[in-house]
C-alpha cells in the first residue's frame, strides 16, 4: 500500500480515476444503448475527439505557464477555411504542404498572441478574447460569407476521415484519430522528460521566481502559444478533412471545449499541474459523455454547452477539495516515510538514506 | 576566520558606487568588499540603501557612478543571468522556489548544460550529492510545496552551489524563520565559508547579525557609516550599541519600555478558552491601560488565541466575559461591536489592500462612518481622518493617496495599526506588532503601544521577540504548545522563567536552558 501511495503521485492518481470514469461510462452506457459495445462507436467517438484533443494539448502548453488561449476557436476555423478555400481553387496542392500551411499560419496567429502576453505584458485573457473575435472577423472578411463544399475539395481530403491507419481486431484506428495520438504523446515527452518542458510547469507554478531563475522565461510564454497556435493550425486542417463543409462559424466554440479538456483533465488553471495525456483522457471523457447522451436522450444542442459547463465546474470544485487534500496527504505521507523534514547535520556529511 | 580574509584577494569589490532615483540619493560613494570565506554583514534601517546596493550587485540596476571589480577586474552586470554567470546569486526573505516542481529540479531548473533530455535518475542522484555537501538531508523527490520555509531556503542556496556561486547574497534570511530553523541556516553558512563562499548578509535581529558576521558594514542614508570586524567576545555588547548608534544616527535604546499605567476597569475575563485540537486551557483578566504580554515560541499558538478573540477562528471551549457580560465571539464583525480589533502579523497577506492607497486602507473597516446619505463615501472626511492618523502615528510618506505597497515595512505597519485605531476599539491585540522593520520604527511603534495603554486601551502583545515583550508588558503569559504555562507580573517575568515556562520541563531540566538563552533570546 505504502509502495502504491508512493508510486502514484496526486496528478496519477486523478489520470486513474479519469480511465476508470471512462470505462465505467461506456459500460453505463451499453446497458442503456443497444449496440453501444460496437467497433463504430469507438471510430466515431476516436474521430470527433481528434480536433479537440489536438486543440487542448496546446491550450494545455499554456495553461501550464498560468496562461489561457481562448483564440483557438478562430484559429481552427480561420486555418480550416483558408486551407479549404486553397485546395478548392487549386486541387492539386500537394498534402503536406497544405498540412505545414495550415500549422504555419496557426503558428503565426499564436505567435502574435504570444508577442502581446509575454513581451507586451498583457494578460492572456485579454489578448486571446481579443484575437479570438478579430481572427474571426478576419475569416468573415476573407470568406465574404461563403462557404467551402466538400464538392470543390480534392479526392485524397474527402476520403481522409474514413482512412484506417491500422486495426486492433475489430478496433479501428483511423489516421486522424492517429495524428491527435501523436501529437498527445510526443508532447507527453516534451512536458516530462525534455529540460524546456519542466521549465514550462516552473513558470506556471511561480512566475515571479522564474522571472530571476536564469532562464528565459518570457521567450518560453511566446513559445507555449506559438504552438498552442501552430495546434490549433493543426486541428483546422484535421476539422477540414472531417467535415468539408467548412462556414464562417467554424470551430467556434473549441475554446470552451479545449478549457474543459484540460481541466476535466486535471491541468490546474492556475498553472503548474496537469499534462497532455491529462487533457486527451479529459477530451475523451467530454467527447463520451457529449456523444452517448445525444444518443440515448437526444438532448438538444443547446444543452450540451451547459453540460460542458458543468463539467468545468465540477472539475474545478474537485479539484480544489479532493486534489489539495490528496496532495496534502501524500506530502504528510512522504514526510513521514522519508524523514524529509530538513535536517542539517552537525558534524561529518553522513549521507540520507 | 577574520585573520584569513585580510590575507587572501577580494572576490567582488563594489567602489564608489553611487546610485540617484529622482530626487533621492540611493547610494551615495558607497565601497564594499567581499573576500572569499568571510560573511559580511550590512546593516541599516530600512531606506539606508541595502536593497539597491543587492540590486546593482545582481544586476537589476546599473549604478550612476563607480565600478564593480570581481577578481580584481572590472564588470559590468546588466540582469540576473549574468550576475549568476559571473556567480553571483541572492536569496531573499520569501524563497524563490518552484512548489509544483521536486527539489532536485528546483535545484537545476536554470542549468544550461544538463542537455535538453531529463535524466530522472542522475537528477536525483546529483540534487542529493549538493545536499549532502552542505550536510543537508532532504527527499530530493518531494515537491517543493510541502517543504518548512527553512528547507526551501536550503533548496535554494544548493541551487545556488551548483551553479558555482561564489558570491552569495542572503537577503533577511532568517526573518520568517524560527530559531531552531535559524540554527540550521547558520550551520548552512558555516558549510558555505568553508568553500570560500563569500557572504553578504542582510539582516535585522542584531543578535544573529554579531552572531555570525566576520565583519559587519553600516550602512546610513546611502552612505557607509562604519565597517569593522566583529570584535573579541567580552567586547562585543559595546560594538554591537555602537553600532546600533551608528546605524539610526542619534541614541536610541533598542528597547522602549512602557510607561506605568495605573491600571482601569477589568475589560475582559478569559476562562479556559480552547479550541479543539489548538489550544485550551487559556485564563486571563485584561485591564484598561493594561499591556498583557504573549510569549512562547513558534507553534505555540498564541496566533491562534488572537484569531478566537477576533472571531476569525472562534473558540468552541471556555467563556468570555466582556466587561462582565458573558459573550460568544463568532465573526470580526462581532467583535468589532464590542470594541475588539485585531492586528495581524501577515501585513501584506492579510493585513492591507497593497494596491490601495494609505487612506483607503485605513477607513476600510470603519466605512460605514465614511457614507453619506446617498451612500457615497465621503472623500474629504476619509483624507482628514487619514492626515490625523498619518501626524499622531509619524507615518512617513509624501501624501495619504500615495499605494500603501509604496511604503517602507515600518510605515505599513502604522497604516495597519491607524486603520484598526479608526475602529475605536477598546482592546487591541496586535500580533508581531515589530516584525521586519528597523529599529528607529521599533522604538516609535513602542511609543505608540505605550501612548495607547495610557490613553485606557486593554493591548494584547504576542511578540517572538522576547525583550520587546518583557519591556513592554505589565504581565506576560506564557504559551506552549497550545497550553497556557502561567501569567507573570513584570517584577517575576525575567528572560530566564519566561523561556524555562515556553520550552517545558524537558529542556530545563538537562540544563540546556543556558545555551538556548542566548540563541532564543531574540526568536522566542
Amino acid at each position: 500500500m505504502n509502495e502504491l501511495r508512493r508510486r502514484f503521485q496526486p496528478e496519477q492518481i486523478r489520470e486513474l480515476v479519469l480511465i476508470g470514469l471512462i470505462l465505467a461510462l461506456a459500460l453505463f452506457f451499453s446497458t442503456q444503448i443497444e449496440n453501444y459495445l460496437h467497433p463504430r462507436t469507438f471510430t466515431r467517438i476516436s474521430t470527433s475527439v481528434a480536433v479537440v484533443a489536438i486543440v487542448a494539448v496546446g491550450q494545455t502548453l499554456v495553461i501550464l505557464t498560468r496562461n489561457i488561449d481562448l483564440s483557438v476557436g478562430s484559429i481552427v476555423g480561420f486555418t480550416a477555411y483558408a486551407t479549404g478555400t486553397m485546395l478548392a481553387a487549386n486541387n492539386d496542392l500537394p498534402p503536406l504542404a497544405v498540412v505545414l500551411m495550415a500549422v504555419g499560419m496557426g503558428a503565426a496567429m499564436g505567435a502574435l498572441n504570444g508577442v502581446l502576453v509575454a513581451y507586451g505584458r498583457v494578460p492572456a485573457i485579454i489578448v486571446t478574447l481579443g484575437t479570438l473575435a478579430i481572427y474571426r472577423t478576419l475569416l468573415v472578411e476573407f470568406s465574404g460569407a461563403k462557404s467551402v463544399l466538400t464538392s470543390e475539395l480534392p479526392r485524397w481530403l474527402v476520403n481522409l476521415p474514413p482512412l484506417n491507419a491500422f486495426s486492433i481486431g475489430a478496433v479501428e484506428i483511423r489516421l486522424l484519430f492517429l495524428i491527435a495520438l501523436i501529437v498527445v504523446i510526443a508532447f507527453q515527452i516534451l512536458v516530462t522528460y525534455m529540460t524546456w518542458g519542466r521549465r514550462l510547469y516552473a513558470i506556471g507554478s511561480n512566475p515571479e521566481a522564474a522571472r530571476v531563475a536564469g532562464f528565459p522565461a518570457q521567450r518560453m510564454v511566446f513559445t507555449a502559444f506559438l504552438l498552442s497556435g501552430a495546434l490549433a493550425g493543426l486541428a483546422g486542417f484535421v476539422f477540414l478533412a472531417r467535415f468539408g463543409n467548412i462556414t464562417v462559424v467554424a470551430g467556434q466554440g473549441i475554446e470552451l471545449k479545449s478549457v474543459a479538456a484540460a481541466v476535466v483533465g486535471g491541468v490546474n488553471i492556475n498553472g503548474g499541474i496537469g499534462s497532455p495525456f491529462g487533457a486527451f483522457l479529459g477530451a475523451l471523457l467530454i467527447d463520451i459523455i457529449d456523444n452517448s447522451l445525444i444518443r440515448w436522450l437526444a438532448i438538444s444542442e443547446f444543452w450540451r454547452n451547459a453540460l460542458l459547463g458543468l463539467m468545468i465546474l465540477l472539475a474545478v470544485a474537485t479539484d480544489t477539495v479532493v486534489m489539495n487534500r490528496l496532495r496534502k496527504a501524500w506530502v504528510r505521507h512522504e514526510l513521514q516515510t522519508s524523514s524529509a523534514s530538513l535536517s542539517v547535520e552537525q558534524g561529518g556529511a553522513r549521507h540520507a538514506t | 576566520m577574520s585573520e584569513l580574509s585580510t590575507t587572501s584577494r577580494p572576490i567582488l569589490e563594489m567602489r564608489h558606487i553611487s546610485k540617484r532615483f529622482d530626487a533621492t540619493q540611493a547610494l551615495d560613494d558607497v565601497s564594499l568588499t567581499l573576500y572569499p570565506g568571510e560573511v559580511h554583514a550590512l546593516i541599516g534601517e530600512n531606506g539606508a540603501g541595502k536593497s539597491t546596493l543587492i540590486k546593482i550587485m545582481t544586476g537589476v540596476h546599473q549604478p550612476d557612478s563607480g565600478v564593480i571589480l570581481l577578481d580584481g577586474a572590472p564588470v559590468r552586470i546588466h540582469n540576473s543571468q549574468e550576475a549568476q554567470t559571473l556567480g553571483i546569486a541572492a536569496i531573499y526573505q520569501e524563497p524563490m522556489v518552484f512548489p509544483d516542481l521536486n527539489v532536485a529540479e528546483n535545484i537545476f531548473i536554470s542549468h544550461r548544460n544538463r542537455g535538453a533530455f531529463v535524466n530522472w535518475g542522475k537528477l536525483h542522484r546529483d540534487a542529493e550529492a549538493i545536499l549532502a555537501q552542505l550536510d543537508v538531508r532532504l527527499d530530493v523527490r518531494m515537491p517543493a510545496r510541502g517543504l518548512t520555509l527553512a528547507a526551501q531556503q536550503a533548496v535554494e542556496i544548493a541551487r545556488a552551489i551548483s551553479l558555482n556561486v561564489r558570491v552569495l547574497i542572503m537577503d533577511e534570511p532568517t526573518a520568517s524563520l524560527s530559531a531552531h530553523e535559524v540554527n540550521q541556516l547558520f550551520r548552512i553558512i558555516e558549510s558555505l565559508r568553508s568553500k570560500g563562499v563569500a557572504i553578504l548578509f542582510i539582516g535585522h535581529r542584531m543578535e544573529e547579525v554579531f552572531r555570525v558576521a566576520d565583519r559587519i558594514t553600516v550602512l546610513r542614508d546611502g552612505r557607509v557609516i562604519s565597517s569593522r570586524l566583529r570584535a573579541a567576545p567580552e567586547e562585543l555588547d559595546a560594538q554591537r550599541e555602537l553600532m546600533i548608534r551608528e546605524m539610526v544616527g542619534r541614541e536610541v535604546s533598542e528597547f522602549f519600555a512602557k510607561s506605568a499605567v495605573p491600571r482601569g476597569k477589568l475589560l475582559m475575563s478569559v476562562r479556559n478558552l480552547g479550541k479543539e485540537g489548538v489550544f485550551s486551557g487559556v485564563t486571563f483578566d485584561i485591564y484598561e491601560g493594561e499591556v498583557l504580554g504573549f510569549a512562547g515560541l513558534i507553534g505555540a499558538r498564541r496566533t491562534d488565541v488572537g484569531l478566537a478573540l477576533f472571531g476569525i477562528e472562534p473558540a468552541d471551549q471556555g467563556e468570555i466575559l466582556f466587561e462582565g457580560r458573558p459573550v460568544q465571539i463568532k465573526s470580526p464583525d462581532h467583535a468589532l461591536k464590542l470594541g475588539i480589533a485585531y492586528v495581524t502579523e501577515d501585513r501584506r497577506g492579510l493585513g492591507l489592500t497593497l494596491p490601495m492607497s494609505i487612506a483607503s486602507n485605513i477607513t476600510l473597516p470603519s466605512l460605514r462612518r465614511y457614507l453619506s446619505a446617498l451612500g457615497l463615501v465621503r472623500r474629504k472626511e476619509e483624507q482628514r481622518t487619514a492626515e490625523s492618523y498619518r501626524e499622531r502615528l509619524m507615518i512617513r510618506t509624501p501624501s495619504v493617496n500615495l499605494e500603501v505597497a509604496k511604503l517602507s515595512g515600518g510605515n505599513q505597519q502604522k497604516v495597519m495599526l491607524s486603520k484598526w485605531l479608526n475602529t475605536q476599539p477598546r482592546l487591541l491585540i496586535l500580533d508581531e506588532p515589530t516584525r521586519g522593520i528597523d529599529v528607529r520604527a521599533k522604538a516609535e511603534v513602542h511609543h505608540i503601544i505605550s501612548d495607547l495603554a495610557a490613553q485606557g486601551l486593554g493591548i494584547i502583545l504576542i511578540s517572538s521577540d522576547l525583550p520587546e515583550v518583557l519591556a513592554m508588558s505589565d504581565r506576560v503569559l506564557v504559551m506552549r504548545e497550545g497550553r497556557q504555562m502561567g501569567v507573570f507580573s513584570r517584577d517575576e517575568a525575567t528572560q530566564e522563567r519566561v523561556i524555562m515556562a515556553a520550552m517545558g520541563q524537558e529542556l530545563s531540566s538537562n540544563g540546556q536552558v543556558q545555551s538556548s538563552l542566548t540563541t532564543q533570546a531574540v526568536e522566542l
